[in-house]
């Protein structure tokens, strides 16, 4: 649990970039090689490898080597672990503006 | 898909925006809402300024002493508009190193007759949910869903 919430950091790190959320939301349409991955961002490939390697390091993708070509794939279980947590959050608001809405309300009833 | 540590949330009050300030900005108000009962939530500092302090406490059900809850310092308020708090850090712009990182920004606008309230909650990441959970922030979820229907269908 401990080592969970840890890599979650490393999650949302490599989140809180643009490139590399791209990456992931090309990645759910299926997995690419990196040559393809990089043709739509305006960097060099050591750039763009290095936001993969961010990527791969948090574990939200992983790659393989077939040949020349390596290919990326998401890892659907780290992204969801992300969505979990921020799910508890909104709950957590969620509820309290609920609880807001609800006594404000019951303290000023609507005159009719 | 949401990919970055920020919430978003608002719901339409049925009541003016004075009404919400007064359930935010009076302790005895705050501590009806602010954690899902049977949690008991004490506040012990309330000051509504930019550098006040926000510091709130809860007991759960059965447990002798309160807990710390949060503690936190104002950093933006504008009396029936505005309330921006962070954790990051306490009263007097004391740098701290809390257990759970937000910056919370509440608005109450006018809308309809009654106050359009929205939270953007920004976190840093997730530093320490476990500790979230520990502390008893999810439990009693059912019990405030089924005070939120007894008081609205009063």
């Amino acid at each position: 649990m401990a080592n969970q919430q840890t890599s979650l950091d490393t999650v949302f790190h490599a989140l809180a970039d643009p490139t590399r959320r791209a990456v992931i939301g090309r990645l759910l349409g299926g997995a690419a090689p990196v040559k393809r991955l990089a043709e739509p961002f305006a960097m060099g490939l050591p750039a763009f490898m290095k936001h993969l390697s961010v990527l791969e390091t948090s574990g939200l993708i992983r790659s393989e080597k077939a040949g020349r070509v390596r290919t990326c794939h998401l890892n659907a279980d780290r992204l969801a672990a992300a969505e979990d947590w921020l799910s508890e959050q909104r709950a957590v608001w969620q509820g309290r503006t609920d609880r807001l809405a609800a006594f404000v309300e019951s303290q000023n009833p609507p005159t009719k | 898909m949401t990919n970055e540590s920020e919430l978003t949330i608002s719901r339409l009050i049925a009541a003016p925006p004075a009404a919400v300030w007064n359930a935010w900005s009076i302790p005895e108000n705050l501590e009806k809402w602010w954690i899902p009962a049977p949690i008991e939530c004490r506040v012990d500092m309330l000051d509504l300024r930019p550098g006040g302090g926000f510091v709130t406490r809860m007991r759960e059900e059965g447990a002798a002493d309160f807990q710390p809850h949060v503690d936190g310092c104002f950093l933006d308020v504008v009396p029936e508009k505005k309330i921006v708090f962070t954790t990051v850090l306490t009263e007097g712009w004391q740098p701290a190193e809390p257990w759970l990182a937000l910056t919370a920004i509440l608005t109450f606008e006018p809308q309809d007759g009654g106050t359009l309230y929205a939270a953007r909650v920004l976190h840093k990441n997730p530093d320490d949910s476990s500790k979230h959970l520990e502390l008893g922030f999810h439990e009693g979820w059912g019990t405030a869903i089924a005070q939120l229907a007894e008081l609205t269908e009063r």
